[in-house]
């Protein structure tokens, strides 16, 4: 069994170093929860909880837009870690309880690499700019960020799996099924921070009542997320066909 | 250098950018993000991008390093839109390189004019509404196949990065083609605040949508009304389903925008909430 954990350790190393480099340069977005859940649920060999936690985690850190340089809690390095165990334990609870407290660590993590090394990074790449030296550049722009990623976030996840496997089962076992059953309440009310933040990203207060049209269309009438996106496009063409007109008659007057 | 071997050759042809080196351009700038830092926040990447570029237009080190040095200072955008603005920059390095008619200010001037906006309708368009509505519809989709299809998963890879690597690609292409013209196109036509508005009408709607479908919260209390007993929840929905979720967005709203409470801190709490409603028996 250790040997088998042991390689699906090293696997979700490799791969949560992979996805820090999608992260921080190519942006295919393969490192949010929803796509991370079943790689790691595969990796793993429970693809079905690796979906239901993907999806899980996915909504409580849906609306994860944080304005200016403030980060947000960090979804992915959180994602990996609490789908393996939900994966070891087979319970989704496990990662209801970790992915949270989880993302909070690796955004502390995140600060110490934007606010430390990779301005220690960026000052050699300065220095490397006065010499016209571009293997200089590129090893402070591109090699050292990815080498602070594989040992900030990879390899702690290493050993967390590695580790921390038997005693997750342990710890699971010895809480109580009140507070199990309490983390899925708690997780399905959570997406609404999320969602809260979207709605101070964007334009809120002026634009409420489509917010109100969404809400109705999916309580009272029980419409999906396909449904409702198409009715967002029904509602911005209309924008779009009234800003028009009014344009038409205020170039006519 | 090359003065004597290329005389021949004008300068024009030598130093003016290829499509491949904009192609060049397009695989460096994959790392624009990858030295952020809380200091300069993406100039190393800014710099590395332009490598390419700086290699190509000047002939001597001294104008290289002065190049380069000039993107060394502060730059922040939206990741994507940024493409745009190298792809400016890119038109207008070359263009300083060959004629010397341009001041090498207006380079960063340009590019400092151009951030503040590309980040607002970046934000809000890409990571505000279209991230937003294609992670909501992959959980449907995987939620709806009952956990067995990654199909969700794979649709919202496809969507994010086909529309994020096209935004970056034809960023740097129509930005050099159109070059410094297109900055006062940009600030003139109002293209960006109508952009922005029809994003924000789209978000409102299917997050209004999300808040009834993708939130849930329940009242485990009832009362008994003779013989019958009445569940609280029962009762709520008749009115109107998903009044709970509705009022706890509504608060947390209002927790963030007016009462300026930490988004983190009131994660956990909401947690805490759920976990003690449940045992309570309140919640369910």
């Amino acid at each position: 069994m250790d040997s088998g954990l042991l390689v699906q350790s090293l696997v979700l190393t490799l791969v949560t170093w992979l996805m820090f480099f999608d992260k921080y340069c190519t942006q295919l977005f393969t490192y949010r929860p929803v796509v991370i859940g079943p790689i790691v649920g595969l990796i793993m060999g429970n693809f079905e909880i690796g979906l239901q936690v993907g999806c899980i985690v996915e909504l409580m850190f849906l609306g994860q837009v944080f304005v200016g340089t403030a980060l947000p809690p960090e979804e992915t390095f959180s994602t990996i870690i609490a789908t393996a165990f939900a994966c070891i334990a087979n319970s989704t609870e496990v990662a209801l309880a970790t992915a949270l407290p989880l993302a909070v660590i690796a955004q502390m993590g995140m600060y110490f690499r934007n606010m430390v090394l990779c301005v220690w990074t960026g000052h050699r790449l300065e220095a490397a700019v006065e010499r016209h030296d571009l293997k200089g550049i590129t090893m402070n722009c591109l090699v050292l960020p990815n080498v602070f990623n594989l040992v900030l976030f990879a390899l702690p996840v290493f050993l967390a799996v590695y580790f921390g496997a038997d005693l997750v089962q342990g710890i699971i076992n010895a809480i109580p099924q009140s507070i199990i059953t309490g983390l899925a309440v708690g997780g399905n009310m959570i997406g609404a921070v999320g969602l809260s933040l979207l709605m101070k990203s964007i334009n809120f207060s002026k634009m409420w009542y489509f917010f109100l049209i969404g809400f109705f269309f999916a309580s009272y009438l029980g419409i999906g997320n396909i449904g409702i996106t198409m009715l967002a496009v029904i509602c911005v063409a209309a924008a779009f066909y009234a800003d028009r007109d009014r344009e038409e008659q205020a170039a006519l007057s | 250098m090359s003065e004597t071997a290329n005389a021949a050759q004008s300068p024009d042809t030598l130093h003016r950018l290829s499509k491949r080196d904009l192609l060049k351009l397009y695989i460096y700038s994959q790392a624009f993000v990858s030295g952020f830092n809380y200091e300069k926040q993406e100039a190393p990447g800014t710099v590395f991008s332009l490598i390419p570029v700086i290699e190509k237009v000047y002939d001597n080190e001294e104008e290289k390093v002065e190049a380069y040095r000039r993107h060394t200072e502060l730059f922040l955008t939206e990741a994507r839109l940024s493409h745009l603005i190298l792809g400016i920059t890119a038109a207008m390095e070359e263009e300083h390189a060959l004629k010397h008619d341009i001041d090498p200010a207006s380079i960063g001037a340009i590019k400092s004019a151009l951030m503040g906006p590309f980040a607002g309708i970046g934000d809000s368009l890409y990571h505000g509404t279209l991230r937003p509505i294609m992670a909501g519809l992959a959980v449907s989709l995987i939620t709806a196949s009952g956990y067995t299809s990654p199909m969700g998963a794979i649709l919202f890879v496809l969507v994010m990065a086909g529309v994020g690597q096209a935004l970056r690609y034809l960023g740097i292409m129509y930005g050099y083609k159109q070059g410094v013209s297109l900055v006062a196109k940009i600030q003139s036509s109002g293209l960006l605040q109508k952009l922005t508005k029809y994003a924000s009408i789209a978000a409102c709607v299917v997050i209004g949508g999300f808040v009834s479908n993708l939130v849930a919260m329940n009242l485990a209390l009832s009362y008994s009304a003779g013989e019958t007993v009445v569940s609280l929840q029962e009762t709520l929905d008749g009115m109107m389903p998903s009044m709970l979720p509705l009022a706890l967005t509504l608060l947390c709203f209002w927790l963030i925008d007016k009462k300026k409470v930490n988004p983190v801190p009131l994660m956990f709490a909401v947690m805490i909430v759920g976990v003690l409603g449940s045992m309570a028996g309140i919640l369910a």
